[in-house]
């Protein structure tokens, strides 16, 4: 019988927070593996213009459009989500869909992850986001602080390469002192982030101008409307000796952006980062191997030291073919990187880590409400990076209390969410509207450019109900569990997005923009609050599937993000967070994984 | 239809001259596409029509070939499937009730089939809607570092003629 091949780690998932681990072990001499389901086709610079190809020619233009299904290691599509009659499960995609509410968000399965289609946005977690159980009295309390987190941050935005201004991001100039964040310490005075902030659109310029001196009232207390540019993990001016890295298999290329307004579903220069990068760091260590096509199925526990002792994983050697064969590696630490849902899933399979009961369990994500209507003149729509600023003003206070939080995310492309404009709406203006040649020409050029959205990322709480689990009657093609989903939204949340299309309604009153918003009954992310309608959309934020808190019973992982369960298996990714609150996660997440990576080395070398 | 009246008719139809169509570098396969579907006795037709009225005058021109192309049943959706993919590189199917009166499209196995396609990445790239919105095809044509924060040039060509020192 073959011997197992022992590494110092084994991780499952060759995403950013694999890459992270990866590359952090690998440059302290550990040897490590990385378990990757999906195919490696963007390692090379030429496999990653395929992806290029696909996007081109794909008619579906969403997050995954360049990155190919693959039967052997399914994801979930945009294109999947539908209402869910009650009883009768959602079966149209890799999720099964149990609802009442449809799970809106996807992720990618191929080397580099979902960071391949990420927009970049790297938000730190406002100090009392990490407790709004004690502040607030819902949701959950982390069993850190941000002070905790800090240093991780600044270490996550250096290995990202996040471009901003930390005398914007700690939001000091906004009149809501819930929502500051301190940046400066006793040991780091001078922090900056590692790039200058990516230039603002004109858009965010006009807006600022617009909305200057602006308040709502939430709650019965007046709040700031502040526009502050998004720091992003987009490559721009360096600071100081920071170089900002290139393409993989291309450095030259992506040094800075270009301005391809691509950045979702992919970037054509890698000028924003990818997980590609850091996993390229990891390999050059020289201790890193990556295995593709390796599907981790089953982790097996030995019962004398409740050590994970094996990992399992069926390796194929093509997509394009259900045959595969079983492999089994043990690790003195295992890591599980294979995303939220991912990671609940293969621990349920495996029947590990779960003494709390609660894998699979708070699983969250930001409902995204937009709002879209036409400015009274050219903002230059469909230009530049999909995001360049935001109105993080109401992303804290005392309104927490009564309603959920949310962060306001002003569009540069025009109405391409909502409605898939241009391309998906000039066939109106021809079949419809009957125009063509110059009347046509005129018309886009009158319109077009003056084409507006707001996103409004509303938090949502932690629940036990809303969560991922395994049932033998789903499997995909290599015979692994697809995730089940139970999924809702709650009034907490509901009251959020109404507070937030109130704020809507009078930003565009202010600024008189012509309103296009429209949410009906057929949309699979309809929900109604005080007799009213809103719309949600998937933010492509699964967070909260092993949570870490302060025990056993209340959690999965500890604040070392360690199994409380079996000592050498550690849990990463977005995962690990007890609460969503209303940032991106995965600038949070990425210094969660740098934390963990200590931990782990702390570990290997006692 | 001939390539040049081809060129000639899809000018009119997308408001861009004939150089620029010509520039774009997809006219032709855009040709192959409409001569491999739609049948070459339709297309004769189309050509003959536009013939006869190409050299009226801008007004008369516009209702003569709204009159004789766009409402005409045959031909309408056949002109406007030629504007679409100048401006949206994709082929759209032909209307099912147009297939039952005039002429299934060919489906055999051949390069391209009348079902929605886009026509090449080469096509997404030049699509004529991206320029019509005064921007550039998500994902390709660059235009660099920053730009997104200049002011759109039409605002700025208008304040440079209302202040014409600066």
């Amino acid at each position: 019988m073959k011997q197992c091949e022992h590494f110092d780690v084994v991780i499952v998932g060759g995403g950013i927070s694999g890459g992270i681990m990866a590359q952090q072990l690998g440059a302290e001499g550990k040897r490590v593996l990385v378990l990757e389901a999906g195919a490696d086709t963007g390692k090379t610079f030429s496999g990653y213009q395929k992806y290029m190809s696909t996007f081109f020619t794909n008619l579906i233009k969403i997050p995954n459009s360049p990155f190919p299904q693959n039967l052997n290691a399914p994801q979930p599509l945009v294109t999947d989500v539908s209402k869910i009659a009650e009883g009768k499960p959602s079966t149209n995609g890799y999720f099964v869909q149990r609802g009442p509410l449809p799970f809106s968000s996807t992720y990618t399965r191929a080397l580099g992850g979902t960071t391949l289609h990420w927009l970049g946005t790297c938000l730190r977690m406002l100090p009392e986001d990490f407790k709004i159980k004690t502040h607030f009295g819902h949701g959950l309390d982390w069993p850190i602080n941000y002070d905790d987190l800090k240093p991780y941050y600044e270490k996550a935005e250096f290995g990202i390469g996040v471009a901003g201004d930390a005398d914007e991001q700690n939001y000091h100039n906004i009149d809501n002192p819930a929502v500051h964040i301190p940046f400066k310490s006793d040991s780091s005075q001078d922090y900056d982030y590692p790039m200058e902030k990516i230039p603002q659109s004109y858009l965010d310029n006009e807006m600022h101008k617009g909305l200057e001196g602006m308040t709502v009232n939430l709650s019965g207390k007046d709040y700031p409307v502040d526009v502050v540019s998004t720091p992003q993990g987009r490559n721009g001016m360096p600071r100081g000796n920071f170089r900002p890295r290139g393409a993989v298999g291309n450095p030259d290329l992506g040094q800075r952006c270009e301005g391809n307004s691509n950045c979702v579903p992919i970037c054509p220069v890698q000028a924003k980062y990818n997980a590609l990068k850091t996993l390229d760091d990891a390999i050059a260590t020289g201790n890193v191997e990556i295995r593709s096509q390796s599907v981790a199925f089953n982790l097996e526990v030995d019962p004398s030291t409740n050590q994970i002792s094996k990992v399992h994983y069926k390796k194929y050697q093509s997509p394009d073919s259900p045959d595969y064969h079983c492999e089994t590696v043990s690790g003195t630490v295992v890591v599980l990187a294979s995303h939220a849902v991912e990671n609940a899933k293969l621990m349920l399979a495996s029947n590990v880590g779960n003494s709390s009961g609660l894998v699979g369990c708070n699983l969250m994500d930001h409902p995204t409400m937009l709002t879209w209507g036409l400015m009274p003149e050219n903002i230059g729509a469909f230009r530049g990076p999909g995001s360049t600023s935001g109105i993080p003003s109401l992303r804290g206070g005392e309104f927490r209390k009564d309603h959920a939080a949310f962060r306001i995310e002003i569009g540069n492309w025009g109405w391409n969410w909502p409605t898939g404009a241009p391309i998906a709406t000039v066939p109106d203006l021809i079949d419809e509207k009957n125009l063509y040649g110059e009347q046509l020409k005129a018309h886009i050029a009158a319109t077009y450019p003056r084409m507006f959205r707001f996103g409004f990322l509303v938090e949502q709480l932690p629940s036990v109900n809303n969560r991922v689990t395994i049932d033998p009657a789903y499997k995909d093609r290599l015979g692994n569990y697809r995730p089940v989903i139970d999924y809702d939204v709650n009034d907490y949340t509901r009251a959020g997005m109404a507070a937030a299309k109130r704020v809507s309604d009078q930003i565009f009153q202010r600024l008189g923009v012509e309103q296009y918003t429209q949410y009906d009954e057929s949309q699979p992310g309809y929900v109604t609050y005080q007799g009213e309608g809103y719309s949600y959309n998937g933010a492509g934020h699964l967070v909260g599937t092993h949570i870490m808190g302060s025990s056993k019973e209340n959690s999965v992982v500890n604040a070392n993000q360690q199994s409380w369960d079996h000592p050498n298996l550690y849990l990463v990714g977005c995962g690990n967070m007890p609460t969503i609150s209303t940032s991106n996660p995965t600038l949070t997440m990425a210094a969660l994984t740098y934390w963990a990576a200590d931990n782990v080395k702390k570990a290997l070398q006692n | 239809m001939n390539l040049g009246d081809f060129y000639q008719l899809s000018a009119i139809l997308t408001g861009y001259d004939e150089a620029r169509l010509q520039g774009s570098g997809v006219g032709e396969t855009y040709y192959e596409v409409l001569t491999t579907l739609i049948p070459s006795h339709i297309l004769t037709q189309l050509q003959d029509t536009f013939c006869t009225i190409e050299a009226l005058p801008k007004k008369a021109l516009d209702s003569e070939l709204r009159k004789q192309i766009l409402a005409n049943a045959m031909l309408g959706p056949v002109a406007r499937n030629i504007l679409k993919m100048w401006y949206t590189s994709i082929w759209y199917p032909m209307p099912t009730a147009w297939s039952k009166i005039y002429a299934v499209p060919n489906q055999s196995e051949q390069k391209y089939q009348d079902v929605e396609f886009i026509i090449s990445d080469d096509a997404y790239i030049q699509g004529l809607a991206w320029e019509a919105v005064h921007s550039h095809p998500m994902g390709a044509k660059q235009p660099g570092y920053a730009t997104w924060s200049f002011t759109p040039h039409d605002i700025a060509s208008a304040t440079a003629k209302r202040n014409p020192a600066k």
